[in-house]
């Protein structure tokens, strides 16, 4: 009967495995934000409900270039709580672990989590809630917290630097913790080979400015399965040129205090995520998947050359471990949110109150503008608060929604 | 291979793959979709709980010949690590005060969205345009309810616990004396699972 159990246990834990959902990157890319947001929707209504963290996240970036800035908040908010949850039921977990690694809920690692904090960050500043904006932050601080290697667990500037212009906005004198935080997380990522700036213009003066922009430049890494069973979940970069992004304020250029500040590298919050114990446990089924394949095709070809009760014997113990090897799933779970950029950096000016024209171009790895990445947008400073805008490398689709100043 | 094996095993199969479900639930139940913060349970409680404390207290007391004491609610303050829904707390709360207090007590909104239709009417009946006078002056206020939402959270390993203390307090607006004050808290503890991160 044990035996028996093999191969069923393998089907029915392999059954319900969910894959990466086909995100169109390309026209992502391509700047048709509309086409990526309606595929998501239609991911989050009738696809699997296991990965509707992901499709929201992808749904509510698409939303937030679209200016559908309560959509975004909202799915955004979705997402997180998804993420932010640690809850798995014994059925989840034994699919998981008998099963397909990817038949489980997607919750993200730390840095998707982080990003999601990020977004959710800047939602409520626009909804104008600052309080709510760094109460994301603190909470994507403690998910990049969750990753497994303890000396990576809080390297991420752009999460401290935010909650403290939050608590700079809400009046809070906290503020400046934040911004300590923000600098030492910078010099740490720096100091272990992520893309940056050790002098950051940005965190050497972390308060100032009245025009506070950020730019999401580039591509997010790319998870995939290596090793002999797929066994390993690696990251690779994803090609874009996009690397810097470069301002001019009402025509003018603003010199080298114009170009944008790197305030995370998110292939390297990716990269440094350390092992975990599914690593462990995929191994071994590799292991086991591998060793049992060969052992029934041993037996089964032994089982073909002798006759009689031993032959019978041989052929259905080779025949129940072939099945065991092929049905056991030893794939790492590569599902990713695909449509993160690879790095978000910012840019800080104090310029008079009153209406101001924002040009942006994106600059490739040698310094040269890409013409049709170019972005414009206008903006009204307040007498009193700030004014916050989000650009992405994209081909202009949208017109980007200033974020209200503080009161 | 008997039907005894293959019938379960397929039957766990499709429970496996089973679908989902939609019922309607008790608010005051716990959440079976956990994470940290305030669930549903604790701003009920939590309103029920400061209406019935604040009415107990007697600080919104009619006067002694009977004038009524007004306030508004003014705001929740996060500085927890959750993101919360201030109105769904504070409209709650506010509605669980009017029913405690009826009309005993002026409750005022003061909203932006209640200041721009109270100056639109105002204006509308001083041109004449709809029927009414401005013969009263808007309401003043005794009182402000606010409140604050903090947290303290704990992470080592796969555990983790977060404890959120939310207070609420009504100063008197003429004298910022603090009236009454009350809190509510909760603490939730998570253990991290094998498959999650």
């Amino acid at each position: 009967m044990r035996r028996r159990c093999v191969p069923f246990a393998g089907l029915l834990a392999a059954a319900c495995a969910v894959g990466q959902p086909a995100i169109p990157l390309a026209t992502f890319v391509a700047g048709d934000v509309a086409a990526v947001r309606a595929f998501a929707a239609q991911q989050v209504a009738e696809g699997d409900e296991e990965n509707r963290a992901l499709v929201l996240n992808v749904q509510a970036q698409c939303d937030l270039l679209l200016g559908n800035t309560d959509e975004a908040r909202r799915a955004f908010e979705s997402a997180g709580q998804i993420m932010g949850s640690w809850a798995a039921s014994g059925g989840e977990v034994t699919s998981a672990l008998i099963g397909s690694e990817s038949s489980k809920t997607y919750k993200g690692d730390p840095y998707e989590k982080a990003m999601n904090a990020f977004y959710l960050c800047y939602c409520f500043l626009l909804k104008g809630e600052p309080d709510n904006a760094r109460a994301a932050c603190k909470r994507g601080i403690l998910m990049d917290a969750e990753v497994e290697d303890e000396k990576f667990q809080a390297d991420n500037a752009l999460l401290f630097w935010l909650a403290g212009r939050m608590s700079k906005l809400m009046g809070s004198p906290d503020d400046v913790d934040f911004y300590k935080e923000a600098a030492t997380a910078n010099a740490f990522a720096i100091e272990h080979g992520a893309r940056g700036d050790a002098q950051n213009r940005v965190l050497a003066d972390p308060a100032a400015g009245n025009l506070v922009l950020l730019f999401e430049c580039g591509l997010g890494p790319e998870k995939y399965a290596d090793g002999i069973q797929d066994e390993l979940a690696r990251f690779r970069p994803r090609p874009h040129p996009a690397v810097r992004a470069r301002v001019s304020i009402d025509g003018r250029d603003l010199g080298p205090s114009g170009v944008s500040a790197i305030l995370v590298d998110v292939d390297y919050q990716a990269r440094t995520l350390g092992g975990t114990a599914m690593e462990g446990i995929r191994k071994g089924k590799a292991i086991f998947k591998t060793a049992s394949t060969a052992a029934g095709v041993v037996l089964l070809s032994q089982a073909a050359k002798d006759r009689g009760d031993s032959a019978r014997t041989q052929a259905i113990a080779g025949g129940a471990l072939l099945l065991a090897g092929l049905l056991t799933s030893s794939s790492a779970d590569i599902r990713h949110w695909p449509t993160l950029p690879s790095t978000v950096q910012a840019l800080t000016a104090n310029v008079p109150p009153g209406e101001h024209v924002i040009d942006v171009d994106f600059l490739d790895a040698s310094g040269r503008p890409i013409p049709s990445l170019r972005q414009r947008a206008q903006t009204l400073v307040p007498q009193k608060g700030e004014s916050w805008h989000l650009f992405r490398s994209l081909p202009r689709v949208a017109p980007v929604t200033p974020a209200p100043g503080s009161p | 291979m008997s039907i005894r094996f293959v019938l379960p095993t397929f039957l766990a199969l499709f429970a496996a793959c089973s679908g989902t479900r939609d019922a309607r639930v008790n608010p005051d139940a716990p959440d079976t979709v956990t994470g940290t913060g305030l669930q549903s349970q604790d701003i009920r409680t939590m309103a029920q709980q400061m209406a019935a404390d604040i009415k107990a207290s007697g600080v919104l007391a009619p006067g002694k010949e009977g004038e009524r004491v007004s306030f508004y609610i003014y705001e929740i303050k996060n500085d927890s690590s959750d993101v919360i829904d201030k109105e769904i707390i504070l409209t709650k709360l506010r509605t669980e005060l009017a029913k405690a207090m009826g009309r005993q007590v002026k409750i005022l909104d003061r909203s932006p969205s209640a200041n721009d239709l109270t100056d639109a009417e105002r204006r509308m009946k001083e041109r004449g345009q709809v029927s009414g006078t401005n013969d009263r002056k808007i309401a003043g206020s005794d009182f402000v309810l606010k409140g604050t939402m903090k947290s303290r959270d704990r992470q080592a390993g796969k555990l983790k616990s977060s404890y959120v203390l939310v207070t609420f307090e009504l100063t008197d607006l003429v004298t910022q004396e603090l009236a009454w004050t009350n809190d509510y808290d909760m603490k939730t503890e998570s253990e991290k699972s094998v498959i999650n991160r």
